[in-house]
């Protein structure tokens, strides 16, 4: 696991020819030795790469660290959790929630609406964080954001974790979310949102939430 | 939890377990950003704890020759007394540190209170103090401070501060500078975030960094780099009104 | 009959969880971020849950208690804005607290609201507390960092900025102290012009961050 937690709020990887990091663009506090940062090319899938990206108004600009040295990472004082990908499954996170990965894993980024239409629109619209969702397989380490940590519940055959849709941040393993609507959640989800959806989480694998409904 | 008191506090040091609060044990003066209270037990049978501005007549003689920062006075009070007082930043890590006959220049908005030992001036450096002498003083950040020494490269908007190495100077990634003049994607993101340009520092000495390249707001900033702009030309004028106008709208898209 | 004490258990230090066994418990709206099995919320009305004339003092004086009811078979996951939450049990005494900082409450205690002076006159926040009273646990939320407990006792008054405080508990006297001349600086603090004095015997619970 080449990604160290310094604290709550940064991480530490060792950058080497062959073992380069991608990170979002923004998250570089500071570097020691010979490194040098380029943009990368969104991977494509949905919408088409960049130019998808661009329709649909998100611009998460990935940078790729390269050379020799040690880079720190953080994200506007939010915190980050490192998951391990590959052991249970790929990781699935919401786009703008990927903060860094190693070069190693495969990113692909999913456009909701293209699962199940209206569902997976109206599950990234009550999120509030946006269309996309970016998946990751492979075997490697990736950090995610959230707002004030996350905790980790197991998603286990034969029973069903319900999750806040404002508060979910990534699951990994062989996991299915679904969209649901209960009448009786409308009172539960905060910010007078006025939706009645939540997440159903099935399968085998972990599901991270954050202890907040902020997004990012 | 068990409730502290002033027989279990601490003497000047963050209550325990607590990154978020410090605990003050006043016996005399204190200067402090106006505003960081968030309780105090008045020491028994004394003279209670005051606070007063540092335009207070009582004060001013002392205020004169230890405090040369007029931007910034406003921000400061004169806590005196005696007893335990708590201070809270808006939810940033507290941090006390113990500067001997040194120099440490830090980033306004981070200093959040100091012994009246110390010499305050401000920097030229636009945004950052420097205290000299002996003492302690107390920093807040954005997440927990980390210690790191030269040479290294800092995105300017992680750095709180640095002590005894010589100021930084700028550092320009030239692989991200021909990426970025040559690619189309430059026009659309600007000079923005810590991969093009950093603080680089050499020499010996410490530089202090926040887990976050999220800056605590400065008001003063704002009037000093005014007063900068009466320097440029036209063209120049010009320049800085679109470098505004792209942050304004990609701050907006956030 | 001896009073069950619902399992209150926090998962690390911003998230409460508790389970329920066809019981039910009182939580701030919006605050459910998970749950396992099958548990059903309803809006607890304005009044909190607790009749006609709390809801109608709730109403006179503007303390809003917004709580929802949650109840079933499960184990129910609460947090807010990433806050820190702090448990307080309660046994038979009353707890005074700012209605914002309230995550949730065992089925057994009950709630009302408490004049509390003149504090809040330039703050926008109500002249009004919440007092929850009865057996069982209260968690609370402190913003910007672990709550801090302070005693008080006759020997140790205790000076306290109304927009860190989070709770009270015991035999307390509340007064106000006005000479805070420096508030009017400019500053963070567009708050109050006074703070809180406490005398007596009892705790107070603050957190590191101003309203």
């Amino acid at each position: 696991m080449p990604f160290e937690q310094v604290n709550g709020k940064v991480v530490s990887v060792p950058v080497a020819p062959g073992r380069e990091v991608l990170a979002r663009r923004g998250a570089m506090l500071a570097y020691t030795g010979h490194v040098q940062f380029a943009p990368v090319r969104a991977t494509a899938g949905g919408m088409g790469g960049m130019a998808g990206r661009m329709m649909a108004g998100e611009q998460v600009q990935m940078m790729v660290a390269q050379g020799q040295g040690t880079v720190h990472y953080g994200y506007r004082g939010m915190y980050l959790t490192i998951i391990e990908v590959g052991q249970m499954g790929p990781l699935t996170v919401e786009a703008d929630r990927l903060v860094a990965h190693d070069a190693g894993l495969q990113a692909t980024l999913v456009f909701l609406g293209s699962q199940g239409g209206i569902r997976g629109a109206v599950r990234g619209a009550v999120s509030g964080q946006g269309m996309f969702t970016t998946q990751l397989h492979g075997y490697g380490t990736a950090v995610v954001l959230s707002h004030g940590g996350t905790i980790a519940l197991p998603v286990q055959p034969g029973q069903t974790t319900t999750v806040d849709p404002q508060a979910f941040v990534a699951h990994v393993g062989q996991v299915n979310a679904d969209i649901a609507l209960n009448a009786s959640w409308r009172d539960a989800v905060g910010r007078g949102s006025g939706e009645a959806i939540q997440l159903k989480m099935t399968g085998n694998g972990t599901v991270y939430v954050q202890a907040s409904e902020q997004k990012i | 939890m068990q409730p502290l008191d002033p027989t279990s506090l601490p003497d000047n040091d963050n209550i325990p377990g607590n990154h978020y609060a410090y605990c003050v044990r006043l016996t005399g003066q204190l200067f402090m950003q106006t505003g960081r209270m968030i309780a105090y037990y008045p020491a028994p049978n004394g003279p209670g704890i005051r606070f007063e501005p540092l335009t207070t007549a009582s004060v001013s003689g002392f205020v004169a020759a230890q405090f040369s920062a007029p931007l910034y006075a406003r921000d400061w009070v004169v806590a005196t007394g005696q007893g335990h007082l708590i201070l809270g930043d808006r939810g940033y890590d507290i941090n006390s540190y113990d500067l001997g006959d040194g120099n440490l220049t830090l980033r306004a908005a981070n200093l959040l209170a100091y012994d009246a030992t110390l010499e305050l001036k401000q920097s030229i450096v636009p945004g950052f103090l420097t205290l000299l002498g002996t003492g302690k003083f107390l920093a807040s950040s954005s997440g927990p401070v980390i210690f790191a020494e030269p040479p290294i490269r800092v995105d300017p908007q992680a750095l709180v501060g640095w002590a005894d190495c010589p100021s930084p100077s700028h550092h320009y990634d030239a692989g991200w500078m021909s990426g970025f003049l040559g690619g189309a994607m430059g026009m659309m993101f600007g000079v923005q975030s810590g991969e093009e340009r950093q603080y680089d520092f050499t020499g010996a000495g410490t530089v202090l960094l926040q887990s976050s390249e999220k800056t605590l707001a400065d008001p003063h900033l704002v009037q000093q780099l005014e007063g900068q702009v009466g320097a440029l030309d036209v063209p120049g004028l010009s320049h800085l009104q679109s470098v505004i106008a792209q942050r304004l709208s990609a701050q907006q898209q956030r | 009959m001896i009073p069950v004490m619902q399992a209150f258990r926090l998962s690390g230090s911003r998230v409460l969880e508790v389970d329920l066994h066809g019981d039910a418990v009182r939580a701030a709206h919006g605050a459910m971020i998970a749950y396992t099995g099958d548990v059903a919320f309803k809006s607890a009305g304005m009044g909190g849950g607790d009749g006609l004339r709390a809801a109608l003092k709730r109403r006179a004086t503007g303390e809003s208690v917004s709580l929802m009811h949650c109840s079933g078979h499960g184990t129910v996951y609460f947090a807010k804005d990433a806050m820190e939450v702090l448990l307080v049990e309660l046994a038979g005494d009353t707890l005074k607290v700012e209605s914002e900082q309230l995550l949730a409450l065992s089925d057994k205690l009950s709630t009302d609201v408490a004049f509390a002076g003149l504090r809040g006159m330039s703050s926008g926040q109500g002249l009004f507390t919440t007092t929850v009273t009865g057996y069982g646990t209260a968690a609370l939320l402190s913003s910007g960092g672990p709550p801090i407990a302070l005693g008080v006792s006759p020997q140790f008054p205790l000076v306290v900025d109304p927009d860190a405080f989070i709770a009270s508990q015991g035999r307390l006297n509340q007064t106000f102290v006005t000479d805070v001349s420096w508030r009017n600086l400019i500053g963070e603090s567009s708050g109050e012009a006074f703070s809180l004095r406490f005398d007596g015997h009892g705790v107070v619970y603050i957190q590191p961050e101003e309203r």
